[in-house]
């Protein structure tokens, strides 16, 4: 009897440690970023046709400080390194991360308070290793497990690009971190696994065209940084590479070839229109994070590029979401059909949102109003809808039709119940979030 | 030079296809019954009708128009709903101040062009983005019912 507990108990232990560490095998080894693809990675000077990486063919002869400029602009740098109505790249800009707030750092050449110091070592250090230069570790809010893939030439031409800024004096704002997030020598584990610090290597069999988009995509642009959903440990879940993710509240949407809850059924010109300019006709429109890396980024590359990246993101396989619904049809143009058990969410419809998007969700306007088929409407968390209409989207360039934020007008309890009204009655997957969510958006 | 129909006419307008509509009624054409009031979508006074379905020409850019016919609160009085609404809004003195009430009128005489007697459901549905500062609703709401009784009798 004795013996045969003891075994039993010995094969359970074995079970839990096998599995246990089958668990942690799985979460701390995923695979790279073009493992899907399959091919000969082939370094990049064996690689035949023209090169993948750096500028484009037009930016050739330029300056070094000219393509560092195409290449901060393509790594979005701007975007985080700028708070709100502050000078860009003095940095300042509050990131909310689940353990505290970070600030991200000056990286115009201030001497004294940015990185006016730096050599040309450490600022490779910083971007393909996450390590600081004076050898603290960064948070891998710094995108550098994707950084890492941009070769030296390409990291040095954006540093020759900051350091041709002008310098501002703007000291860096303590990060709110709480024990043990603020022991940032853990970072180191962190990126002994989820950093490979290896650089781009092209796929041999694929076109030059897919080549650079995978550059662009994987390296500078850090796509699923927000697009690939992450594990208990932060680190890209490369095994649901594209299926959605998350950034500032904002869900980013599955961007894989699933048909129904990812791009499988755009077009390439759509997804072309949707990264220039930020609206792919009755498909989707940017809002949020994607509306800045639209204007900030995407929007300065070249058509050759767009189209490349264009290329690579429709050989992403797809994955299903199981929790977006599917595009709806549009919705009845009455007011009288529709959900009926939110008086609330219909009464702010139809003072706020009716006279731009129409009871039918077609827009009543401009295209870009249209609400039938966008994600978000599918969205069952709302997260999206509820923030757009706190914080308003589209261009807010003088003359441009663009959506205001309701924040100030309306109550969470109102924003709540009209975002419920919005996914019931144009959407797939009706959601209920509450008014203590909407709080909890407001604070984004 | 954009071509447009308004109120029956043919008007021209050398402007940029991302003007809005309401800077070239108000700006451009001086017709100024149209007015300004938030320039967001979101009081409704700049209403007008494209091919009879109230818009506001606030957020919709000249180059949208197209072949569509422009119907201000100018013209409104020559089609059968206007003219309803407009007899109803003097009988009952519907009018304060008057800065909102062209797009009133306008919102109102395509809700009963449309709907033969409006119940308040549909009038909260098509009025609700139509904000009087006076405070004028009351009267709207009965405007609306007396004109819509009248047009379809
Ligand atoms: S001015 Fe157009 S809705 Fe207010
Ligand atoms: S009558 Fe004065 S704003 Fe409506």
């Amino acid at each position: 009897m004795a013996i045969r507990t003891r075994t039993v108990a010995l094969l359970l232990g074995a079970a839990v440690v096998i599995g246990g560490g089958a668990v942690a095998g799985r979460m701390l080894f995923l695979p790279g970023p073009l493992d899907f693809a399959g091919g000969t990675r082939v370094a990049l000077a064996d690689y035949k046709g023209p090169s993948p990486i750096g500028v484009p063919a037009k930016l050739a002869h330029a300056s070094l400080i000219e393509k560092g400029r195409y290449l901060t602009d393509a790594a979005d740098c701007r975007a985080c390194h700028t708070a709100k109505g502050g000078t860009p790249f003095a940095g300042g800009r509050p990131f909310k991360l689940p353990f505290g707030t970070l600030y991200t750092p000056n990286i115009t050449p201030d001497k004294a308070t940015g990185i006016g110091n730096w050599t040309d070592a450490q600022f490779l250090r910083a971007v393909h290793q996450g390590i600081s230069a004076d050898g603290t570790r960064l948070y891998p809010a710094l995108p550098y497990a994707s950084y890492a893939l941009m070769p030296d030439a390409d990291v040095l031409a954006i540093k020759a690009y900051l350091f041709s800024l002008q310098p501002v004096r703007q000291a860096n704002l303590p990060n709110s971190f709480t024990f043990p997030y603020n022991q940032r020598w853990l970072m180191g584990f962190w990126g002994y696994f989820f950093n490979k610090d290896k650089r781009f290597e092209p796929i041999a069999e694929r076109s030059p065209e897919w080549n650079r988009g995978a550059y662009l995509v994987e390296g500078p642009a850090h796509c699923g940084e927000c697009h690939t959903p992450r594990t208990l440990a932060q680190a890209m879940n490369t095994r649901q590479k594209f299926a959605g993710g998350a950034a500032e509240g904002w869900n980013a949407y599955n961007i894989t070839g699933d048909r129904t809850t990812g791009i499988g059924a755009w077009s390439k010109p759509e997804i072309e229109a949707y990264l220039a300019t930020g609206h792919a006709n009755g498909r989707s429109v940017a809002s949020g994070p994607m509306r800045e890396a639209v204007d900030l980024s995407f929007s300065k590359l070249t058509k050759g590029d767009i189209a490349a990246i264009a290329t690579y993101l429709q050989t992403i396989p797809p994955i299903h979401s199981a929790r977006l619904g599917a595009p709806a049809a549009f919705a009845a143009a009455s007011h009288a059909q529709g959900p009926a058990d939110n008086p609330i969410g219909k009464r702010v419809f139809e003072q706020a949102c009716v006279s731009c998007h129409a009871w039918s969700g077609k827009g009543a306007l401009v295209a870009d109003a249209q609400l039938t088929a966008k994600k978000a409407v599918s969205d069952p968390t709302a997260a999206n809808v509820a923030l757009m209409v706190l914080q308003g989207t589209g261009p807010q360039t003088a003359g441009r039709p663009y959506m205001p934020g309701f924040a100030r007008s309306y109550s969470d309890t109102e924003i709540a119940a009209v975002a419920n009204y919005v996914t019931a009655r144009f959407g797939t997957m009706p959601s209920k979030i509450a008014p203590r969510d909407v709080a909890k958006l407001r604070a984004e | 030079m954009l071509e447009l129909s308004i109120n029956g006419e043919a008007h021209h307008a050398d402007v940029t296809a991302d003007v809005p509509l309401l800077w070239v009624l108000r700006d451009v054409l001086g017709m100024t019954g149209t007015k300004f009031g938030c320039g967001i979508a979101q009081c409704g006074a700049c209403t007008v009708h494209l091919d009879g379905q109230p818009v506001r020409a606030c957020q919709l850019p000249v180059g949208l128009v197209g072949a569509r016919k422009i119907t201000t609160v100018e013209g409104v009085g020559a089609t059968p709903a206007g003219a309803a609404v407009q007899k109803a809004w003097l009988d009952l003195d519907v009018i304060q101040c008057g800065y909102c009430q062209s797009g009133q009128i306008m919102s109102a005489a395509a809700l009963i062009a449309s709907t033969p007697a409006p119940s308040d459901a549909d009038i909260d549905a098509a009025m609700a983005g139509n904000i009087c500062r006076c405070g004028t609703y009351v009267r709207i709401r009965e405007g609306i019912k007396k004109a819509a009784a009248e047009h379809h009798a």
